[in-house]
């Protein structure tokens, strides 16, 4: 346990840590949970050995949405710290049961939903999608996310981006059956191995079809494929970019829709990569749109609590659901439709929409399913 | 503390496409994702804490093709010390009985306080190979274990799970072979990098005659059942599909749970 206390203290210069706590106040679960990141930094300097701290309930309620880093004035990486403490608490094999329910359905599956792998493409059967393993020859893969290519609710997104990509003449092929989970997720509970193995997979198929660009349904994927595959060369794209140019000059999409609007920005599109204007410029395209923002919008906004694995685990807090806060302040706006860029968003938010008892006031939609319905 | 842990890889066949083979005496496997027998999980688990409480080694134990060092290692990787496969082609078609008989040869020479193997396996699900092997090697046995409480004096107590949601409480002299239940414990994680660290951990492989075994002890000839054929039993009455978009399937489950007098 030493040795591994020394090399967080090294990898993640926790010398440097001064004690500011710009961490811990931008930290969005900071007021529920018993998760101080603050302190973890000066635990992990002070403490002798690690002991028992890898084990502590809260290390899993992080979302690893990131805002910790990015304010830090040190320029140093409070989230990797959790993740590193993660991964020797995945080392160790002690981790919740669900979690490792998702890194075995990623490690045998190729996704953490433990769907069978020849289902993936399911969602598209009828769709008639070109598909780089039969075949297929494109300009752009189009990479659909395990949660799109499975979730029921979510592949309603992938159906309405290829909608919205054939009428904006964008040529694009899939991966079919052959994709596997980009690793994203995999990485930040802290299963550095299998997010390796996972990308390597991926890389493997890029290569094989000579793929150059690249467009994600989620963010997650974006960010991953985008900054953790150091491919040089490789164009990433999440999908507001694509449809964003192409409505720039003449927007195909002339139907109208007379309903207030509000947008939420996924931490790892928006807060991660700096795409905000994308989405609003999609959104505020659309004739009879009255566009309302959050006040904690773009680098202020609220996580909704659905990254760094926390898809499949409950936190260990007992206060309200960041998501729930969420639709109580769009609806407390005015705002009739939640829209977001995002699958783990969109769940999060839905659900939050039901458990608010806000069904009637509020629709949680994905831009994209904006879009179809403004063709 | 020295335990073996008997262990099996197994097709994932939960939500996979079953189609029965040629022989119409088995699935097609060509495509099904393998792991390790999930009692079998519980049970390496298990031998590991033995050890972690009491000392001693851990010995995994499987029947297999190469294919089967993946299941073996990720034992390794759990915390077991040694593997052993054993594999030799008239093994194919070795029925619950001819199987126990083949690990007992691996087992004889080897010294052991318990043997722990899972209740059943999900491929097969004869739960004979923990029973049978005991009897071979004229030790006790306790199946469907879900608790082990101590080991003292050479006893061990056990719990095992009755039906009913009844427990008995039984005290077995050891050496003894414990068939273990799913839900005894909470098997840990095996990351990649641990499946890494033990690749080059030898795996002893020991065929037919190693194990000082005839031909006809093995396989069909050795075993005391036949499988005669494989089939999905015909789809009963009462079962209704519905169809539609997830609101309207929603609505008619609410439609035909009212009629039946439900949702009241």
């Amino acid at each position: 346990m030493e040795a591994q206390k020394n090399e967080l203290l090294q990898k993640f210069e926790l010398y440097g840590c001064f004690q500011c706590g710009k961490c811990t106040g931008g930290c969005p679960v900071s007021l529920k949970s018993k998760l101080n990141i603050r302190k973890l930094m000066i635990e992990v300097l002070l403490r002798e050995n690690l002991g028992n701290m890898i084990q502590r309930d809260e290390l899993w309620d992080c979302t690893t949405c990131k805002t910790c880093t990015l304010r830090c004035p040190r320029g140093l990486e409070p989230m990797d710290l959790l993740i590193g403490m993660r991964a020797l608490s995945v080392e160790e094999g002690h981790i919740p049961k669900t979690i490792i329910e998702a890194l075995e359905g990623a490690y045998k599956y190729g996704n953490p939903w433990n769907a069978a792998k020849n289902k993936r493409s399911d969602w598209a059967n009828e769709l008639e999608l070109k598909v780089f393993p039969q075949g297929g020859k494109a300009a752009n893969l189009y990479f659909v996310c395990c949660t799109a290519a499975y979730d029921t609710r979510v592949q309603n997104v992938g159906r309405s981006l290829v909608q919205c990509f054939r009428q904006i003449g964008y040529d694009f092929a899939t991966l079919g059956n052959d994709e596997t989970c980009c690793g994203s997720e995999i990485r930040r509970m802290g299963e550095e191995g299998l997010f390796e193995m996972l990308m390597e997979g991926n890389i493997e198929s890029i290569n094989k079809y000579d793929i150059r660009s690249i467009v994600t349904t989620s963010p997650h994927c974006y960010n991953t494929i985008k900054n953790d595959y150091g491919q040089d060369g490789l164009q990433v794209s999440h999908y507001t970019q694509v449809l964003a140019e192409a409505i720039k000059d003449k927007n195909p999409f002339s139907g109208e829709m007379r309903k207030a609007i509000t947008y939420h920005d996924p931490c790892f599109l928006g807060k991660q990569n700096g795409i905000f204007d994308e989405p609003r410029q999609i959104l505020q395209s659309i004739p009879g749109v009255t566009f309302i923002d959050f006040d904690r919008s773009r680098e202020k906004s609220l996580c909704c609590e659905g990254g760094g694995g926390r898809m499949w685990v409950e936190s260990s807090d007992q206060g309200p659901r960041l998501a729930e806060i969420r639709v109580q302040d769009a609806v407390d706006m005015g705002a009739e439709i939640l829209a977001t860029a995002c699958p783990f968003c969109l769940l999060t938010l839905e659900d939050a929409v039901k458990t608010t008892g806000n069904e009637e006031k509020l629709r949680v939609m994905d831009i994209s399913e904006i879009l179809v319905e403004v063709l | 503390m020295e335990v073996i842990v008997c262990i099996k890889r197994v097709p994932e066949t939960a939500g996979a496409d079953i189609i029965i083979d040629k022989t119409g005496r088995g699935i097609e496997k060509r495509g099904l994702v393998f792991d390790i027998n999930e009692w079998d999980n519980y049970a390496v688990e298990e031998a590991i804490l033995l050890k972690e409480e009491y000392g001693g080694s851990v010995t995994v134990i499987s029947m297999g093709p190469e294919e089967a060092n993946e299941t073996l290692r990720r034992a390794l990787a759990m915390g077991a010390d040694q593997a052993i496969r054993l594999t030799d082609p008239v093994f194919e078609g070795s029925d619950g009985y001819a199987i126990a008989r083949i690990l007992s040869q691996a087992i004889k020479p080897l010294s052991y306080d318990l043997i722990l193997t899972g209740v059943q396996t999900e491929d097969d699900g004869y739960g004979q190979v923990g029973p049978t092997l005991a009897e071979i090697l004229e030790i006790p046995h306790a199946a469907v274990v879900n608790r082990i409480d101590g080991i003292e004096g050479g006893r061990v107590k056990v719990h095992r799970e009755l039906e009913g949601g009844l427990e008995e409480v039984l005290d077995l002299n050891i050496p003894a072979v414990l068939t273990i239940q799913s839900g005894i414990n909470e098997p840990r994680y095996v990351s990649i990098m641990g499946i890494r660290k033990v690749a080059k951990k030898e795996i002893k492989v020991l065929g037919l005659s190693e194990l000082g075994m005839k031909p006809e002890d093995a396989g069909q000839p050795g075993s005391l059942s036949v499988v005669e054929r494989v089939f999905f039993p015909p789809v009963g009455e009462g079962a209704q599909m519905l169809e539609g978009t997830m609101d309207e399937i929603s609505d008619k489950v609410v439609t035909i749970l009212k009629e039946k007098g439900g949702g009241a």
